[in-house]
């Protein structure tokens, strides 16, 4: 294999239990999805490609170094991590610049490059806020800027949209298009089948630590089109969100299952979440938040696991 | 080497300004500024000059650096790794392309300096205000030996705790068992077993300088060059036992976000 991530027979415990069990996957260059329900393993792989982790079993390289490593190669590589935990006394461009001068970037360089990718993310105008007053969308988009500021060749970006509002997906979407016309390589994680095949049509399918599935996946959605997708939205006015969400044709219920939160089942989730940041744009909605709960996608991966084995 | 430079000088400035903020250093201070108080009362019962100026420096010998200065250093030495590991935070050190032990030694610096910021006034002011209070004065010696024992002092058990924090989940446990149990029963045994205390090393160190007063009451069994040299000696091999532990160290918590 000779990818710009190999994964062979990759195998990582936590006591007793298997977070990778034989993860075999070679990652191309360009942008690839990494979709797995939640506890797959997603982030384990991750952990393992950041150095965070050390395999028990099989071989991970990237850019053809071993994961478990440090040194100047580490340069070429951003990571994203899932969680939102910060060094909440610092400022978002202090939190940047000190990234960077821990990569041995000199003082006004690192000032610079973090302008810029703080620009790139669109905080420029917080980015003297301590990183405590940032919202959930601020913070993966902080996250992020640390990640790209160095200009990395592969990005690693674990559940990048996870929890950020529509129109900050969007925009994060479009941010990760252009890394790549940049000739970026990206792998992106996601339970969310549809959002990483806005981005790409390479993807890793992966369950219960294995990679099930590699590439072309226009079979896989097929099936996930057959069943009602659930999506919750976090919103101060769900029911004046919901008046609007009922009228479209794909939207087959809605549900209140607690205050401010609604939760949406939709037969054609590519055209929810195209339509969307268009809806919350034009009717200026307030939507904080957009999660998918994967629970029919974890049927489709339970259906995919059992006919590979 | 001058990127290894700016990488080790950012995490000590990073290591520094996290440790300094927040309410355990303020609950720090507070403790570190109990030898101060108990001076403080003294002066204010009119406690005769003699009476203040010794009192001063026992409480150094008995309080600041047995006590204050262990407690200190053991919550900072030990939050610098093993918080951050909980956190999930290191990661946006161990992932960059700064090698492993260059993240301990500005981890150590960082905590070093955070150190002398609390224990450098517990160390001297309490000798400050018996002096101007109407204490018997000092002999010049004495507060520089004082910030010398208190130097060395977090020099060494920044080092320990460092060293305790990445090997152990327990590292606070341990730490006060070893600061309580080890550093203050060890010394009271007979023959060599004091040897094994750094208290032992740093007491050495101060009765060596100062000829009398509280300060000279303890045996200075070990010439001062040597008990410098055993101290820094020490310091330097935790750190560089660390940098070895923290090299095959993994820095994510356990699976429940796997």
């Amino acid at each position: 294999m000779t990818g710009v991530v190999d994964a062979e027979e990759v195998t990582k415990r936590y006591g007793e239990v298997l977070g990778l069990n034989g993860f075999t996957a070679s990652f191309g260059p360009g942008i690839t999805g990494l979709v797995g329900p939640n506890g797959a393993g997603k982030s384990t792989l991750f952990r393992l490609l950041a150095g965070q982790l050390h395999a028990d079993a099989g071989t991970l390289t990237l850019l053809g170094y071993p994961a478990w490593g440090q040194g100047g190669f580490r340069r070429r590589v951003g990571y994203c991590p899932e969680h939102n935990a910060l060094f909440d006394w610092m400022t978002g461009e202090d939190f940047v610049t000190t990234l960077l001068r821990v990569d041995g970037f000199p003082r006004s360089e690192a000032r610079e490059r973090a302008a810029r990718a703080i620009a790139t993310v669109g905080l420029t105008e917080v980015r003297h806020r301590r990183l405590r007053t940032y919202s959930k969308g601020m913070r993966q988009r902080i996250k992020l800027a640390q990640c790209i500021a160095h200009d990395p060749e592969l990005i690693l970006l674990d559940e990048p949209l996870n929890g950020v509002d529509p129109l900050g997906r969007a925009a994060l979407t479009s941010l990760m298009r252009e890394l790549h016309a940049a000739g970026r390589h990206l792998i992106v994680s996601s339970h969310v089948l549809y959002e990483v095949e806005r981005l790409t049509e390479q993807i890793v399918m992966v369950s219960n630590g294995r990679a099930i599935a590699q590439g072309d996946l226009h079979r896989i959605r097929e099936l996930i089109d057959a069943r009602p997708h659930v999506i919750d939205l976090e919103s101060p006015d769900p029911r004046g969100l919901a008046r609007l969400l009922g009228a479209w044709d794909h939207v087959v219920s809605i549900e209140f299952p607690a205050p401010g939160r609604l939760r949406v089942r939709s037969r054609s989730p590519e055209e929810f979440y195209r339509s969307l940041p268009e809806l919350v744009t034009r009717e200026r909605l307030d939507v904080q938040a957009v999660h998918s709960a994967d629970d029919n996608l974890d049927a489709v991966f339970r259906y995919l696991s059992e006919g590979l084995r | 080497m001058i990127g290894e430079l700016t990488r080790c000088g950012a995490v000590v400035r990073w290591s520094f300004l996290g440790t300094i903020r927040g309410l355990r250093v303020v609950g720090l201070a507070a403790f570190a500024f109990v030898p101060s108080l108990i001076v403080l009362s003294l002066v204010s019962v009119h406690s005769a000059a003699g009476t203040l100026a010794n009192a001063a420096e026992g409480l150094f010998a008995e309080l600041t650096l047995p006590i204050v200065v262990m407690v200190v250093v053991l919550v900072i030495a030990v939050a610098q790794f093993r918080n951050e590991i909980d956190a999930e935070t290191l990661v946006y050190l161990s992932d960059r392309s700064i090698t492993r032990p260059t993240i301990v030694l500005g981890k150590y610096l960082g905590a070093v300096a955070a150190s002398l910021v609390l224990v450098v006034p517990a160390a001297l002011v309490p000798l400050g205000v018996a002096e101007l209070a109407g204490g018997t004065p000092y002999a010049a010696e004495v507060p520089l030996v004082l910030l010398g024992a208190a130097i060395l002092a977090v020099l060494v058990y920044v080092a320990f705790f460092l060293f305790l924090g990445l090997a152990s989940r327990s590292a606070l446990i341990i730490g006060l068992i070893f600061g309580f149990l080890w550093e203050e029963l060890l010394p009271m045994l007979p023959g060599d077993f004091p040897r094994v205390t750094f208290i032992f090393y740093l007491r050495s160190f101060i009765s060596g300088v100062v000829p009398g007063g509280p300060l000279s009451g303890y045996p200075a069994a070990v010439p001062v060059p040597l008990s410098v040299a055993t101290l820094v000696g020490i310091a330097v091999a935790f750190v560089v036992i660390s940098a070895g532990v923290f090299r095959y160290l993994e820095t994510a918590p356990g699976r429940e976000s796997a």
